[in-house]
């Protein structure tokens, strides 16, 4: 190409930079709006939490004119918030690992061998995740009745797991199908046994996965209510969100307080989606499939 | 790496939950070490929020357990609905507490089919001046087949107006003594871009409780409502139902509520009032408290109570309100011997004179024959206490009717003030209640 | 590796899977659907009456609003969440902290409880003082404010956005795996074969993640046919079932009306048609080579 050409092409081409740059810049806006609206609700309890119940009533939304921090101390100390974060974390937590270690044995058994029921298996599993928690309360509460271990952190953590079994199993399945086997075929060879393949090759490589598993599990036993309320009739091992729905009674809701104790609450959820989310995209970029 | 971190933390969680389940067992066998056997008691209650009852029966709890070193109270406090749905499922599988809040009607009759109740009629029999000093009719909510298994905790008139005498002066309005007059007062109201009546009817009971139960007892009277209800003599087909209906129906037509009541529930109904866009609203006495927290002191002194005006030619007595006796507690039937005696023991601490006494004095209503305290109540209760004094109760639909003929009603209300037919909506409401009852 | 070795590790795998799962699963749901078959009011005597609850069930025309409220979720979600979640994943693959805040913002809404999220659109819907009506009042549009939750013709439109809100940032993430998952060879194979923008979108990304798009379609589609919390929350059903779901609608057989087995029957309903939608959706999508 002569000069000139490259130096008009290039023009051209500047001019046509700055105007998609231009677009660009404009759709990136519309983004970070969208991301912002998607913030607002939960910046909107969040200040909320601060107001007092009469002007949550005459001015829902807008600043509190003073910042009452003292809900969040009133909500923590009259629900024994403390009593039941720490239950919650207990119970959410091992359902967490008995569910990832669980259902990734079965994963990796599902995605990796041939063996007769395979089929049947799977969709043994999968039927759980069509089922109407509510439909299964009152079995569910004679049935651990039965096995004594109704008011006890069993209640919530068995439960919790075999519900969450499905859909992490499902996930985890279809993950493990993309993965090409060659690693763990060199393994095999290289004389690592079937369990040393599991716990050193595939649960690393599922690392997305298992984190995609794990905000889901984690959400769904941290925030679960319907469990919590039937099984456990002791108020020391009372979680979360019953300590929160003490303040909403039928005919009365302290705000104040409601939204103060739904402000704690979420934290941690948010801390372990932050934590976690930085797992699903670094496991790609560390090129861990790749070799 | 990452495995040997998930074992060890598994491991570590595991170890301190045997130790915490080890835990709750010791503590049980504690008992053997003294002479006693330590009695245990579980009670389930709806006592869990702030306002001011809560915190009186709390109160009570304390001082129970304070006195009675060798009964272990166990309490779980939960908010109604919760409550409800562990009482059910507690109920399906035979595995009651052994005290628990109880409503009366509907909900006493069926634990009572299933079995697990125990009548306290010895208990109260023993203890005369206390049987005595209830309201007349106090108990027969909670009396099946002549047996008699609680008696009430509260008192909950469902049907009261709220209104706002300076809004009411402001645009010359006269507190209403005759449905036309209420009318009226709804159309000046409209006029000048004021809500006549807030609503919140989310909960969908709201309409049926507050408002409907005492229409329909004006139009029809109650003892149409009870044949009705048994389905002997009377049907929900009947012209007077219908006409009651259409009461209603008319309430709604007239404008009276606010758009879009049917997604606004009752704590955001009293929002609209606190925010003085309305002129007056419809709740129960419970509705006391709520205010008292909420609304500015220039309103309250503003606020005041009456009951809906009668309708001429109707059958029922004009001086009443719809209302159900309050909660009262449930015995499991399968309490005996020393236990049994200590769950009587703080049913009389809860609901006995004493209790009453704290009950009223934390501004909710009682059953019971006692006079406020005016020293320590604040005006607008003492002014409900006024209003009671003049007013009979009459039943409140959901008391009553089967749980099956109340969703219908309360689901078919939703739909006549948005335009239903009142009498499709009466033949859904017979047709539940008869097949409730088994005819 | 002998095959008596390999199946030892697949029972040894399975074993505690499948026992926790029955007792605590599948045993339930054949309880529950073996209720289905009484008359039961969950307290007392349950009464045998064969399929009674069934015949009632096809006559029943709440079910069949509930039905088709349903659908419209499930509607909702896979023609709404799931191509919204795959824009968004394809424009948000980076990892720079712009890019990183607007996923984490987008996904919050996940965290929340549905009791908050009810709340907070409740809110935002309020026919008097909700900030939607004022924002159409502002901008001049206020003969398009509506009673967003009352209105029974528009009230299960209503839900949706929150329904959307709520779960895009699920998907989101799964898709950016899948995404990211995409080797980096087809990447450079691409570019060296000049295949890039719309036509790479669509003959290359769109078909290597195509299984992961499955699966979100039946997540979708499961967590749509049992959707509950979010409903109950902000209508419980109503007004008079003009929102009522099925796993309202069973709730409410069960713990309010006392219906006990009328429920039961509900809810098994709700896994058979899951499965039919299911396997209707496996089917509609399934692709010829694998």
């Amino acid at each position: 190409m002569s000069n000139t050409q490259v130096s008009s092409q290039r023009i051209a081409g500047s001019r046509i930079a700055s105007l998609k740059s231009w677009g660009q810049g404009f759709f990136w806006a519309i983004l970070l709006i969208y991301a912002l609206l998607t913030l607002y609700p939960l910046i909107w309890l969040i200040i909320s939490a601060f107001k007092t119940n009469s002007e949550f009533f005459s001015r829902p939304f807008g600043l509190p004119e003073v910042w009452h921090f003292d809900n969040f101390v009133r909500a923590w100390k009259s629900s024994k918030m403390a009593t039941s974060f720490f239950n919650s974390v207990i119970v959410s937590v091992v359902s967490l690992v008995l569910t990832l270690l669980l259902s990734a044995l079965v994963s990796y058994v599902l995605a990796r061998f041939k063996f007769r029921l395979k089929g049947w298996t799977m969709v043994f599993f999968i039927i759980g995740m069509l089922i109407p928690i509510h439909s299964t309360l009152v079995p569910l509460f004679i049935l651990m009745k039965q096995m004594s271990i109704l008011n006890t952190y069993w209640a919530l953590i068995l439960p919790y797991t075999a519900f969450a079994m499905p859909t992490a199993i499902f996930v985890l399945t279809a993950y493990l199908a993309t993965i090409p086997k060659d690693i763990e075929e060199a393994a095999y060879i290289d004389g690592t046994g079937l369990w040393g393949v599991f716990f050193r090759i595939m649960l690393p490589m599922s690392l997305p996965a298992l984190s995609t598993v794990t905000i889901l599990t984690f959400l769904h036993s941290w925030n679960d209510f319907s469990f919590a309320l039937v099984f456990i009739s002791k108020s020391t091992l009372k979680t979360l969100p019953l300590s929160i729905s003490m303040f909403a009674d039928g005919f009365q809701t302290d705000y104040s307080l409601t939204l103060a104790a739904m402000t704690l609450s979420v934290l941690p959820t948010i801390l372990v989606f932050l934590l976690f989310q930085e797992q699903v995209m670094k496991g790609m970029t560390a090129g861990a499939v790749k070799g | 790496m990452k495995k040997r971190f998930i074992l060890a933390l598994a491991i570590a969680v595991c170890v301190s939950l045997l130790a915490g389940c080890g835990g709750g067992q010791s503590a049980d066998n504690d008992a053997s070490g003294g002479k006693q056997e330590k009695i245990t008691l579980t009670l389930w209650n709806n006592w869990s929020g702030q306002d001011a009852k809560a915190v009186a029966m709390r109160k009570i709890l304390d001082d129970f357990k304070a006195q009675h070193p060798e009964i272990d109270l166990q309490v779980e406090a939960l908010a109604t609905d919760g409550l409800k749905t562990r009482l059910r499922t507690a109920a399906a599988a035979n595995e009651m507490p052994d005290l628990f809040v109880m409503w009366p009607g509907a909900m006493t009759k069926e634990f009572v089919n299933g079995d697990l109740l125990q009548p306290i009629d010895d208990f109260l029999n023993s203890k005369p001046e206390w049987k005595n000093n209830f309201i007349p009719n106090a108990l027969d909510d909670f009396t099946v087949d002549g047996k008699t298994y609680s008696v009430p905790m509260n008192l909950a008139p469902s049907s009261l107006i709220y209104y706002n005498q300076a809004i009411f002066d402001q645009y010359g309005v006269k507190v209403p003594k005759t449905w036309d007059e209420l009318l009226q007062a709804i159309d000046t109201f409209k006029r000048n871009n004021v809500i006549p009546i807030a609503l919140g009817n989310k909960a969908n009971w709201v309409v049926q409780s507050t408002t409907f139960s005492t229409i329909a007892d004006r139009v029809t009277g109650t003892e149409w409502f009870l044949k009705a209800v048994a389905q002997d003599g009377a049907k929900f087909t009947d012209p007077e139902f219908i006409k009651a209906l259409t009461y209603m129906q008319e309430l709604g037509k007239a404008g009276a509520y606010q758009d879009g009541y049917n997604s606004i529930d009752e704590n955001q109904m009293i929002q609209l009032y606190t925010q003085g866009k309305a002129a007056m609203f419809i709740d129960g006495g419970w509705a006391v408290a709520s205010l008292v927290n909420t609304a500015s002191a220039d309103l309250l002194r503003n606020t005041h109570i009456t009951i809906l005006p009668p309708i001429e030619g109707g059958k029922g007595e004009p001086q009443t309100t719809a209302g159900v006796v309050g909660t009262g507690l449930g015995v499991n039937k399968k309490l005996t011997g020393a236990k049994k005696e200590a769950a009587l023991e703080l049913f009389y601490a809860l609901a006995g004179p004493d209790g009453q006494r704290a009950t009223l004095d934390s501004s909710t209503l009682v059953s019971y024959k006692i006079d406020v305290d005016k020293t320590k109540a604040h005006p607008l209760f003492v002014e409900l206490t006024e209003l009671m004094k003049n007013v009979k109760i009459v039943p409140v639909y959901d008391s009553k009717l089967s749980s099956a003929a109340v969703e219908v009603i309360n689901n078919g209300l939703q739909d006549l003030l948005m335009g239903g037919k009142p009498e499709d909506i009466a033949k859904r409401v017979q047709d539940a209640q008869a097949g409730a009852v088994g005819k | 590796m002998n095959a008596s070795r390999v199946r030892r590790f697949i029972a040894a795998a399975l074993l505690p899977s499948v026992i926790l799962y029955a007792l605590f699963v599948f045993v339930p749901v054949i309880w529950s659907a073996y209720y289905s078959f009484f008359n039961w009011s969950g307290i007392g005597e349950a009464k045998y009456i064969g399929f009674q609850n069934y015949a009632e069930l096809i006559r029943d025309s709440v079910f069949w609003h509930s039905l088709k409220n349903n659908v419209i979720f499930v509607l909702a979600s896979i023609l709404g969440q799931v191509p919204i979640a795959l824009v968004l994943a394809i424009l948000l693959h980076k990892s720079n902290a712009l890019q990183r805040f607007m996923r984490a913002s987008i996904f919050m809404p996940m965290v929340l409880s549905s009791v908050v999220i009810g709340m907070i659109w409740q809110y935002i819907y309020h026919p008097q003082i909700g900030i939607l009506n004022f924002l159409l009042d502002a901008l001049g549009l206020g003969s398009w404010k509506m009673q967003w939750l009352s209105d029974p013709d528009i009230s299960i439109y209503a839900l949706l956005p929150p329904l959307i809100w709520n779960f895009v940032g699920l998907y989101l993430i799964i898709f950016i795996s899948a995404l990211q998952n995409i080797p980096s060879e087809i990447h450079d194979a691409a570019k060296i074969d000049g295949v890039s923008g719309a036509r790479k979108l669509f003959t290359i990304t769109l078909p290597m993640i195509w299984g992961t798009i499955q699966v979100a379609i039946i997540l979708c589609i499961s967590g749509s046919l049992k959707s509950f919390d979010l409903v109950y929350v902000m209508t419980k059903g109503g007004p008079a079932h003009a929102t009522e779901l099925l796993a309202t609608y069973m709730y409410n057989s069960t713990f309010s009306t006392y219906r006990y087995g009328y429920g039961s029957a509900i809810s098994t309903a709700i896994v058979l048609i899951s499965l039919l939608f299911i396997g209707t959706s496996q089917w509609l999508t399934r692709r010829k080579a694998d």
